[in-house]
């Protein structure tokens, strides 16, 4: 239409689309949705899937008791103790459920009693890296092998089609109290049998009650209480307790050694390990640290080739068991297909992968086994398109294989991915509400040697999701200067169809905070996405990175009550509000009930920590991350190379529009004493209501771009940063700060009392670092320019953005364009995630009371998307309400 | 304070519309510019036509708390009246708006220094920067700040940015031309078929309007003639038939037209203002049949298309 500078500077954006792009291995390179039909085998698997229904999977929870009952026999008096004291252990339960919190003395009693158990089972046993190692090899020579129709991609994460293992070493026993109503629970039911239920009641959860992580941990705490502290939900959330997650696996490494490469490395190691033993023991002393220190090693290098063996014979099963299978079958197209899978694992996992197909199975197949040793959150694949593109480009060359057949393979693979679930009790459902297990994908992006990543792969990728659009995993697509414009379009042509699938990752900051980490600059290039919007390297961190949530309007509210919180002490004394005589002094109280709160968060993380290292380790995973082989070191015990804890700021816009408020209506304006307008927030503003309606209408918000709630902003988030990156983990390694929430800015809302924001009493807090729901009303530029405008040097562990949007204006290759701007404006600001929501709000609605109409409705919650029907009501309505960027039309004066 | 020295001219600027999508290419802001030299019965923006700020009274988010009354040093706030304000009292001086704590009472217009309208023009820079968007002036008629933007276009080019004018033409074109070299686009509004219509819905001949569209042709500016279609006043056969035929003569041989929105009638009692409804409602509305002004303005040789 007109040719003015602006308008070319975005034709030149485009111009190196023109450049030969390093994937182009086939005539017609594939790279819009129209390229692919849709394919039908992929169609009935996606059916089949949606029609599943949720199913408790006790396979590993079961196999796992029965292994560790052999070899922990029980004397008939402890028996007897622990009986009592399970009984008891389960009415506590109950009782927090019911909100009554476990008494002092009940407490300690319990702790005591724990610890003797410990005691008992310590005498005689071998390292707890051996047993778990030989537990993992046990259950996956003794779990049932299932092979559904259509698929090309096998292996069983659950013993049920779509299925939330639960896990009793772990945290599981916190669903002891409602196990028996799990299939009637109102939120997110799910089909139980009643033998599995006897089970768990007679068999599994009487076992693990006093040795499992949610057991132990309290024994190494400064809080003997802190699972007290921990199910209040009014300060932050720890999460590791349901077991270690949140890491990528080095599927790079797995596909170039084999298993059986990553045991003879480990065989090595253990051998140098034992000859070194054998010169200092004819020297050294014992118990020496060096002593010490090499007998762990071996250890830990025993249990490695034993987990590198299981996982060789679990392949061996499925070749055993896809013959058997195609004997059985009779019709010749699915007999042919079994054979050929069949094939494969003569070859894999033991060995690197001959085919694009064996590759991709074998990247299935280290995820389910991951599995039945680790809960299933955010473990992830990492950077797919780039470690499977030689596999893919040498099998096109060959003329063994065309993108549309990658197309299925990747389709199949994706399917499977959906077949797991996370179980949560409930209320740990209202803050990871929708299901999600993360497991995230990662896609383009600069590779560690400075080049754009984009290849054919990563446009199939996303293509096969397209074909069958479920709810996880999650896709993330990382863009840089340098990603090209086809590649993009493709992104807003999936994402315009709803599902909030992908999400957008900006190299140009994420590179440098890593950086700034301590992250080497190769390494930190290479980065992926972990579950919903946090980062590491893949194959070569641990950065346990949905560890903790904190609260941070908690710690507003503390500064503004002198350290207390419904009447009760909490925090340190900061002094009355009566003496805050500036925003200064103000902000200095905020700093240090932070400080206080984070401190407590990190105490019992470490705690969590520490207890998996003693009591859980994961040899499985210690060999699927690098450093750890190397290191001859547990991966809980600090084995990978990087080694950080993500701990998130929940409600980073309340605590802004809170001070922009205080700031304004006391200081400025001087409308009224801070205890004065505590006082109004305090009574919900019943009296007030003049008070809130003027701080709602009047005082800037975040995500208006204004210069007072932008400069709150990063005071609050530089408090923030600065305080979490004081603190380090047992493992040696920083905590990470994020913004970035899932949905436990429902469960703290729920919670928390009023704030100087005009916020009421139980509503739910802002979602990662998105304004408050309704505030962005200065449109979508100003709310992502006030992201944008956020320090990001030390929000290493990545902030989550949500962007609502109507379908109706996204229309076409002119909505490509608007798209594109929205998203690589943002990024140039210097903006970095974003993912959107692209629904039509009167679908939502119609959903929310024609539930059965959308089983496959898909939207994104947080940095992950769940189907509707699985989230809470108020996760419903939030969603519902969340601000609709109408782009409404204006006329001028005409 | 000072008054302003001469040198530093100031706007009043009645709106900034940020992630504009529909005043140009790609993702703009919209500059409205407040003061007009016509008055369109159907002007969708009436608060625009004044060049002076003024109050507006949103009587349904009034929470009657009287916070206005006590503000105003004019005695010019009734709680009694439906309307609130005293017009003949009112300053305009905003102290009322300032104190509403429901937006009920609004002040229409702010006085923007060239720095400050510059620095609110580039904050949306890197999305014009990757959308092809940039900035939009619109109004009110922006043209009569002519002054005001012989300072601001050139700063706003030192930024490289887009600029997209919407005018309707009715002022000598001496106040346009020095600006021509700093805008990259016009929108430019006809509205009627010739001058005696446009005296009595504008409140103004058509001369010096078609004198301006006839300068701008000379010029080859880059523009877009636009027709706000106001169902029965420039819709008939006869009337469009004239349209084509003037706009034929100065070479335009392709227009947009603009929808009509009713919605604009909700404004004018929340202002101190004379203009009446005109009360074309949504079934009239509804019933222009768009593609058949389409295909009469095609008959004449002149391509009309609905914006997308």
């Amino acid at each position: 239409m007109n040719t003015s500078p602006a308008y070319q500077n975005n034709i030149v954006m485009g111009n190196h689309d023109d450049r030969p792009s390093m994937g182009d291995t086939t005539e017609r390179p594939i790279r819009t949705i129209g390229d692919i039909d849709e394919i039908q085998r992929l169609k009935r698997l996606r059916g089949d899937i949606l029609n599943a229904p949720y199913h408790l999977c006790t396979q590993k929870a079961s196999l796992l008791t029965e292994y560790m009952r052999q070899r922990r026999p029980i004397g008939a008096f402890v028996k007897l103790i622990s009986a009592a004291h399970f009984r008891q252990f389960a009415e506590t339960l109950e009782n927090s459920r019911r909100g009554i919190p476990q008494g002092r003395w009940q407490v300690m009693a319990g702790n005591i009693l724990n610890r003797v158990y410990l005691k008992l089972e310590q005498a005689g046993r071998p390292d707890p890296v051996i047993e778990f190692s030989r537990a993992l090899e046990y259950i996956l020579r003794k779990m049932p092998l299932t092979i559904y129709d259509d698929e090309l991609i096998v292996g069983n994460s659950s013993a049920h089609r779509v299925g939330a293992p639960i896990h009793p070493d772990l945290g599981g026993l916190m669903m002891l109290p409602e196990i028996d109503g799990l299939a009637g629970r109102p939120i997110n039911p799910i089909q139980t049998d009643p033998q599995q239920v006897r089970e768990l009641h007679e068999n599994i959860f009487p076992f693990w009650f006093n040795r499992s992580v949610m057991a132990r941990a309290p024994l190494y705490s400064r809080d003997p209480n802190m699972f007290n502290t921990l199910l209040e939900g009014n300060y932050y959330i720890l999460t590791q307790f349901a077991g270690i997650s949140h890491v990528t696996p080095d599927y790079p490494t797995l596909l170039k050694l084999g298993f059986n490469g990553i045991r003879q490395t480990a065989e090595t190691g253990l051998r140098e390990a034992l000859e070194r033993l054998a010169k200092l023991k004819s020297g050294a002393p014992d118990s020496t640290p060096a002593r010490a220190s090499l007998k762990n090693k071996i250890a830990f290098y025993k249990a490695a080739v034993i987990a590198a063996g299981a996982a060789i014979e679990y392949g061996g099963r499925w070749k055993s068991h896809l013959e058997q299978t195609a004997r059985a079958t009779a019709d010749p197209i699915r007999k042919a297909e079994l054979e050929a899978m069949a094939t494969m694992f003569a070859n894999i996992p033991a060995h690197p992968p001959a085919s694009f197909h064996e590759a991709v199975q074998m990247v299935f197949m280290g995820h389910v086994m991951l599995h039945q040793e680790n809960f299933q959150h955010g473990v992830s694949f990492g950077r797919m398109d780039q470690y499977l593109y030689p596999f893919y480009a040498r099998d096109i060359r060959s003329g063994r294989l065309t993108p549309e057949r990658a197309v299925e393979i990747l389709g199949c693979f994706i399917c499977k991915a959906g077949e797991l679930l996370p179980l949560f009790f409930d209320r740990a459902t209202e803050y990871f509400s929708g299901l999600s297990s993360a497991s995230g994908i990662t896609l383009g992006g600069t590779t560690p040697d400075g080049a754009s990543g984009v290849n054919d792969l990563s446009y199939l990728i996303l293509l096969a999701y397209d074909q069958v659009r479920l709810r996880q995993p999650n896709f993330h697509v990382r863009m840089d200067d340098n990603t090209p414009r086809e590649f993009r379009y493709l992104c807003y042509d999936v994402l315009k169809k709803g599902g909030g699938i992908p999400a957008f990752f900006n190299d140009n900051t994420v590179i440098p905070a890593l950086v700034l980490a301590d992250i080497g600059e190769k390494d930190a290039r290479d980065y992926a996405v972990v579950g919903c919007v946090e980062w590491g390297v893949p194959g070569k961190s641990f950065p346990a990175a949905g560890a903790v949530f904190i609260n941070l309007a908690m710690a507003l509210h503390l500064a503004l009550h002198n350290g207390r919180f419904a009447g009760r002490r909490f925090g340190p004394s900061t002094g009355p509000p009566e003496r805050f005589s500036s925003m200064d002094l103000l902000l200095d109280a905020f700093r240090k009930q932070l400080a206080n709160l984070v401190e407590r968060a990190v105490d019992g993380n470490n705690v969590i920590e520490q207890t998996h290292a003693n009591h859980r380790p994961t040899p499985l995973l210690s060999i699927l991350v690098d450093g750890c082989v190397k290191k001859g070191r547990e991966i809980n015990a600090g084995g990978a190379r990087y080694n950080s804890t993500g701990c998130q700021g929940v409600g980073l816009a309340d605590v802004v529009d809170s001070l922009t408020a205080i700031d304004q209506v006391v200081y400025q304006e001087n409308r009224l004493a801070l205890p004065e307008c505590i006082a109004a927030v305090d009574a919900d503003y019943k009296g007030y209501e003049d008070l809130r309606i003027y701080i709602v209408n009047k005082i800037p918000k975040y995500g208006e771009n204004s210069d007072i709630s932008d400069h709150y902003a990063n005071v609050v988030s530089g408090i923030y940063t600065d305080t979490v990156r004081r603190f380090s983990n047992p493992r040696g390694g920083p905590y990470f700060a994020g913004f970035w929430t899932m949905t436990t800015h429902m469960g703290f809302g729920t919670r928390m009392p009023a704030l100087p924001s005009g916020r009421r009493a139980g509503r739910a807090l802002a979602n990662g670092a998105s304004p408050c729901d309704g505030k962005d009303r200065k449109g979508p530029t100003a709310a992502l320019s006030s992201a944008a405008n956020l320090d990001k040097r030390f929000i290493t562990n990545g902030y989550a953005f949500n962007q609502k949007l109507n379908p109706e204006y996204l229309a076409g290759r002119a909505g490509n364009i608007l798209l594109d701007g929205m998203i690589t404006g943002y990024f140039r600001k210097g903006g970095m995630q974003l993912q959107f929501n692209i629904t039509d709000p009167s679908i939502l609605l119609d959903a929310r009371s024609n539930p059965e109409k959308y089983p496959d409705l898909v939207v994104r919650v947080s940095g992950y998307s769940a189907y509707f029907n699985d989230l809470t009501d108020a996760m419903k309505e939030e969603l519902i309400n969340r601000t609709l960027h109408c782009m409404t039309e204006r006329t001028c004066c005409t | 304070m000072n008054p302003a020295p001469s040198n530093s001219p100031e706007a009043v600027i009645f709106d900034i519309q940020r992630f504009s999508i529909h005043d140009g290419p790609g993702i703009r802001t919209t500059l409205f510019f407040k003061g007009c030299s016509l008055n369109c019965a159907w002007c969708q923006n009436p608060e625009s036509i004044s060049g002076m700020p003024e109050m507006t009274f949103y009587a349904e988010r009034c929470i009657a708390c009287g916070a206005c009354a006590n503000a105003c040093a004019e005695g010019a706030v009734s709680m009694d009246s439906g309307r609130r304000i005293i017009w003949e009292k009112c300053t305009a001086c905003g102290a009322c708006a300032r104190e509403c704590p429901a937006e009920a009472l609004r002040l229409v217009g702010a006085t923007y220094s060239v720095k400050k309208l510059v620095r609110e023009s580039l904050r949306d820079r890197e999305f014009y920067e990757a959308s092809g968007g940039g900035v939009s002036l619109s109004g009110g008629e922006p043209v009569l700040h002519s002054r005001f933007l012989a300072s601001f276009l050139p700063e706003l080019k030192t930024h490289g940015i887009h600029v997209l004018l919407e005018t309707a033409g009715n002022y000598p074109f001496t106040l346009l031309n020095p600006l021509l070299p700093f805008i990259d686009y016009i929108y430019f509004d006809y509205k009627l078929p010739d001058d005696a219509a446009y005296r009595v819905h504008t409140g103004k001949g058509n001369q010096r309007i078609l004198d301006v569209l006839g300068a701008l042709v000379d010029q080859a500016a880059s523009l877009t003639v636009r027709i706000p279609v106001v169902p029965g006043i420039n819709t008939g056969f006869h009337q469009i038939k004239m349209m084509a035929h003037t706009l034929r003569a100065y070479g335009i041989s392709s227009v947009s037209l603009l929808k009509y929105n009713p919605l604009w009638e909700a404004k004018i009692p929340r202002l101190n203002t004379r203009q009446n409804a005109l009360g074309i409602n949504m079934n009239a509305v509804d019933a222009v049949d768009y593609e058949n002004v389409i295909n009469q303005y095609s008959q004449y040789h002149i391509k009309a298309s609905l914006p997308s």
